[in-house]
């Protein structure tokens, strides 16, 4: 990997790690603390944001990669909009059945599961295409 | 498909990290192509053609079940 590339690499993790801290700040905060309703929706809107920073990084990421990388990316995104449609479908269905539990189930708690699934989608994809070997000879 | 980028590698006494910068991949995509986990675009495997100086029919062959 050339430096540009690793550089660019960087940024974007970068700007993934903010996106985390900041969607993490602002649920401990608006879960924590008493706020007025404007200032509670104003901190709602900073992880859209980071959010959209990250995914223009991103965007802009994969016009550097190769198309190994490209093909791996756009599979653990595929793998990741199906299981979590699997997800919603499946919680949707058994909220008719169970009402279950805002507190456990509302929409804040589903967007880890997200994440997760992306990144089992990176690991499964990585896997297939042998990307993470090391034997260079 | 199978190929021959291993044995043209060390013809010219490569690594994989060689032919990568060469031709401008990561050494993992290298990997993925050499053990035949990827099937590399038109443009790519001409770009290997080029530096093997070998035609590009004799580093990716098909073959029978293909």
């Amino acid at each position: 990997m050339n430096k540009s590339k690793k550089h660019l690499s960087n940024r974007v993790f970068v700007y993934a790690v903010l996106w985390v801290v900041s969607y993490g700040g602002s649920l401990l905060a608006l879960k924590n603390l008493t706020l007025e309703k404007e200032v509670g929706i104003v901190l709602s809107m900073i992880p859209v944001l980071t959010f959209a920073v990250f995914i223009y990084k991103f965007y802009r990421g994969i016009f550097i990669m190769d198309e190994v990388q490209i093909k791996i990316q756009m599979e653990a995104v595929v793998i990741a909009f199906t299981f979590g449609l699997l997800m919603l479908m499946t919680l949707g269905l058994l909220d008719l059945v169970l009402a279950l539990n805002k507190e456990d189930w509302g929409y804040r708690h589903l967007v880890p599961y997200f994440v997760i699934f992306y990144i089992i989608g990176l690991l499964i994809s990585k896997r297939k295409y042998n990307f993470d070997h090391e034997k260079h000879d | 498909m199978k190929n021959t980028i291993k044995v043209e590698r060390a013809k010219k006494n490569w690594t994989q990290a060689d032919l990568a910068d060469k031709i401008g991949v990561s050494r993992q995509a290298i990997n993925s192509i050499e053990t035949g986990k990827f099937i590399p675009s038109t443009a790519l495997a001409l770009k290997m053609a080029r530096v093997f100086g070998t035609p590009v029919e004799i580093i990716f062959q098909l073959e029978k079940s293909d």
